[in-house]
């Protein structure tokens, strides 16, 4: 006897299994079951795939010597070149700092993305610089004396200085720009005046000549054609030999220092965590504090007193033991019909009275002795339908002779 | 010591302090004021180790029955103890309630009721008993674990009872007591008494009547003050499970309704239960006390998974038993068990005493014999008609040997077994 689970199997035996369902069948069913998901995840790809394909593969930038669109300066870049100046794009405020030379006019556009060492960089270029609506912190390094002030919403304003490019200008069309103030002093020249305040300011520091522009619309494609824009840019812009048109990419992440992400956090967020670590720490302890101990308890053998004969039927169905089948209902048969015919039980398996106990069974019976000797003695059965047959009959006998 | 999820509350809660006073020292002035709270909830909770722990109760109970244990705790401290308490006890006792509040004032004592509704014969010991005391605060608390020992014996449920009217019915029958005139018919010689209109004439004594003027008949009695020897086989073939019944549990039930009708009947009956060793015993009890003592010896008793043996189980009973006595072995008919254990001893066994075997057969045979249908149901009836048929031979082959075979159901054993004894009292065998 052996310890075992019970088995659900081994209980529903005696009662007709279902038959098993096709391999077809649990496919289709399988399928059935997960199409939702399997629609939900492939939209989701097509939809990915549609994004993927729609996005340009450069995205266009504003200010960008090389972008066609609205906000880029393409236009001027063109023209710069028909006039004969050179122009080369920079990307990294190293290359521009490289190429510029003394006879060159640096712009400088998106300031926002200058890191404290690309500024650095940018002072020591040579050359003259264009700083197109600059932050706080390119404005303090590079164009010293000139502070933001303000800003100034009108659309366009009036020559009122005596800068040559401004002059050549005539008025110019801003758009939305900031102004502002200059700590005076000698060689600053402002222009373009809001409110006391101005739009371009130039400055000299040491030797070179720094231009600050309070708004990048003079020089974008949308409005290059609009009051003087085209001539301001060309003559800012234009103004030496050659132009080093710088364009900042994105910095790298990380690129921008050595600080960690500890270095960053205040110390305050710091005591946070630590003090939620406590108090998890405790909680923890306090749940794991438990009120008197788990009791151990050995438990009975759960084994089915039935289980050997279950275990015996299963193994006949596996082996197709239809020969061993058909004598245990045979001698159970016997067993009980001997004792209805007035026979001693122990004739029953006993083959000296098998012709007495046929005989009498088909004399009882509407089968005749052959019939009767066959269900009772015969041979193995051939197939399985041949054994389902010899339990009916089995039974019919048992019947008749009990009601005889 | 035990802390409390109030104090991982507030720990969390103090997390908002350095987000509005970021230093150390703010963190460790928390960290200060917390360790002093617990430190004066500890030193201000009620002193779980003043506390004794007595107990009162049931020490048995009926499987199926609920025994009532009562817990006292006792305060010896001069302090209040207000706490949770745990009595701790095994899965099967089923002890409800899990825990409780008790509240004990110095020098006083407080009872906790615990209900036990066991699931399983046997003993049922308490494990511990747990008390944890928080303090005023609510932050941390003492907590203490002391064993206060109790066992509640879960004794068989011997629900074949209902039977016994019907059979001590029976047995007054075979003596004669309840109706005058009919004579006992046992076979034991009882007095001479003076011949009643109705008396059967057979039973006239002539010797007796030639002495006396009067008629006078013998009256008759079964035979009395035998022995009785409950035999339980405790091996591996009494685990098997009849129903959700272990075989053991159906074969004690039969073994008491048979104790029960035989100490009334006026025989002594003995018990012991053997696989490999002797697992209980009962020899000599009183006809009062002889119930009470099986229960009590066959309560522990549970099923051992090892091969019983029958020569240790034989010679343990001769040695004990000189006179001639019958001996109820309950086991099962297993083909391999019998044949190569018990059944070479048979002649020896039955040439001293009466021997009956009293097994317990599976209903679960009886369908799948009967099932039909499909397949599996046929090859499900051929494999129990083979078991039966195993069944049958070899309680021919036992009978062979002149012993008394009863096989039932687990419903049917216990009055089949009293009926087996009542009949051979009747015939006068024992």
């Amino acid at each position: 006897m052996i310890q075992s689970p019970p088995q659900g199997g081994a209980d529903g035996s005696g009662s007709p299994a279902p038959p098993g369902p096709t391999a077809g069948q649990v496919a289709s069913r399988r399928f059935r079951s997960a199409r939702g998901i399997v629609l939900v995840l492939l939209a989701l790809v097509a939809i990915a795939v549609i994004l993927a394909a729609l996005r340009p593969s450069v995205t266009p930038q504003d200010l960008d010597p090389t972008s066609p669109t609205e906000g880029g300066s393409r236009a001027l870049a063109e023209i710069l070149k028909q006039n004969g100046t050179r122009l080369d794009v920079a990307r990294r405020a190293g290359d521009a700092a490289g190429l510029a030379s003394p006879g060159s006019v640096t712009v400088v556009t998106r300031p926002e993305r200058l890191t404290d060492g690309d500024i650095d960089r940018l002072r020591g270029a040579q050359g003259d610089l264009l700083l197109v609506q600059p932050n706080r912190s390119v404005l303090r390094e590079l164009a010293p004396g000139v502070h933001r002030a303000g800003t100034s919403f009108e659309r366009t304003a009036d020559l009122d200085c005596a800068l040559p490019a401004a002059r050549l200008a005539g008025p110019v069309a801003f758009g939305g720009a900031e102004t502002y103030a200059t700590s005076g002093g000698d060689g600053v020249v402002t222009c373009y005046r809001a409110d006391d305040y101005s739009r371009l300011v130039q400055v000299r520091d040491g030797s070179r000549t720094v231009t600050v522009l309070g708004s990048p619309e003079p020089l974008t494609n949308a409005h290059l054609t609009e009051e003087g824009n085209a001539a301001l840019g060309m003559n800012l812009a234009g103004a030496r030999s050659s132009v080093v048109w710088l364009i900042p990419d994105l910095p790298e992440a990380g690129a921008g220092g050595d600080a960690t992400l500890s270095d960053l956090l205040p110390f305050g967020v710091k005591l946070f965590v630590l003090e939620v670590l406590v108090a998890v720490a405790l909680v923890a302890l306090w749940r794991a504090r438990r009120l008197g101990p788990v009791v151990a308890e050995a438990l009975p053998v759960v084994v089915r007193s039935a289980e050997t004969v279950e275990g015996r039927a299963r193994l006949y169905r596996a082996h197709h033991a239809r020969g061993r089948a058909a004598d245990a209902l045979r001698a159970g048969a016997r067993e009980r019909l001997v004792p209805l015919l007035g026979l001693p039980r122990s004739t029953a398996q006993d083959f000296a009275f098998a012709q007495e106990i046929v005989t009498g069974v088909a004399h009882r019976t509407s089968y005749d002795e052959a019939v009767v000797g066959t269900a009772l003695y015969g041979p193995e059965p051939a197939d399985d339908a041949q054994l389902l047959a010899l339990t009916d009959i089995l039974d019919v006998l048992e019947r008749q002779v009990r009601q005889s | 010591m035990a802390l409390t999820g109030r104090l991982g509350l507030l720990a969390a809660l103090g997390a908002l302090v350095p987000i509005f006073l970021p230093s150390w020292w703010a963190l460790a002035a928390l960290w200060a004021a917390l360790a002093a709270a617990v430190a004066a909830d500890l030193a201000l909770a009620g002193n779980v180790r003043a506390l004794r722990f007595h107990r009162s109760g049931d020490a048995r109970v009926r499987l199926g029955e609920t025994a009532s244990v009562t817990l006292i705790v006792e305060n010896l401290g001069r302090r209040r103890v207000k706490a949770r308490l745990r009595d701790v006890w095994p899965p099967s006792a089923a002890a409800t309630p899990r825990a409780t509040r008790v509240d004990v004032p110095a020098g006083e004592r407080r009872r906790v009721e615990m209900t036990l509704a066991p699931t399983r014969r046997g003993d049922r010991a308490a494990v511990t008993v747990v008390v944890r005391s928080a303090g005023p605060l609510g932050l941390a608390a003492r907590q203490l674990s002391r064993p206060a020992p109790w066992t509640v014996r879960v004794l068989p449920a011997f629900p074949s009872r209902r039977h016994l009217p019907a059979k001590l019915a029976k047995l007054r029958e075979l003596t004669g007591n309840h109706v005058a005139l009919i004579r006992g018919q046992g076979t034991e010689f009882d007095s001479l008494r003076e011949y009643v209109d109705g008396d059967d004439v057979r039973s006239i004594d002539w010797r007796a009547t030639a002495r006396r003027a009067d008629v006078v008949v013998r009256t008759w009695r079964p035979e009395r003050d035998r022995r009785i020897y409950l035999v339980l086989d405790t091996g591996r073939t009494s685990a098997g499970r009849v129903g959700d019944i272990p075989r053991l549990d159906c074969s004690m039930d039969a073994a008491m309704l048979l104790g029960a009708l035989a100490s009334r009947a006026g025989d002594r009956v003995d018990l012991l239960a053997y696989d490999r060793r002797v697992r209980a015993r009962v020899e000599g009890a009183s006809r009062t006390d002889l119930l009470p003592s099986m229960v009590h010896a066959m309560a522990p008793l549970e099923p051992e998974l090892i091969e019983s043996d029958a020569a240790g189980m034989v010679s343990a009973l001769m040695s004990r038993v000189r006179q001639r006595c019958l001996v109820v072995l309950l086991t099962e008919l297993n083909t391999a068990a019998i044949e190569e254990g018990l059944l070479p001893l048979l002649p020896r066994l039955t040439a001293r005493h009466l021997v009956m075997i009293a097994a317990v057969s599976d209903p679960r045979v009886g369908e799948m014999a009967a099932g039909r249908g499909d397949l599996a149901a046929v090859y499900d009836a051929a494999a129990a008609e083979r078991a039966r048929g195993e069944r049958r031979r070899l309680t021919a082959e036992l009978r062979s040997y002149g012993v008394e075979v009863v096989d039932a159901p687990p419903a049917e054993i216990a009055p089949a077994l009293a009926d087996a004894y009542l009949a051979l009292k009747a015939a006068g065998r024992l």
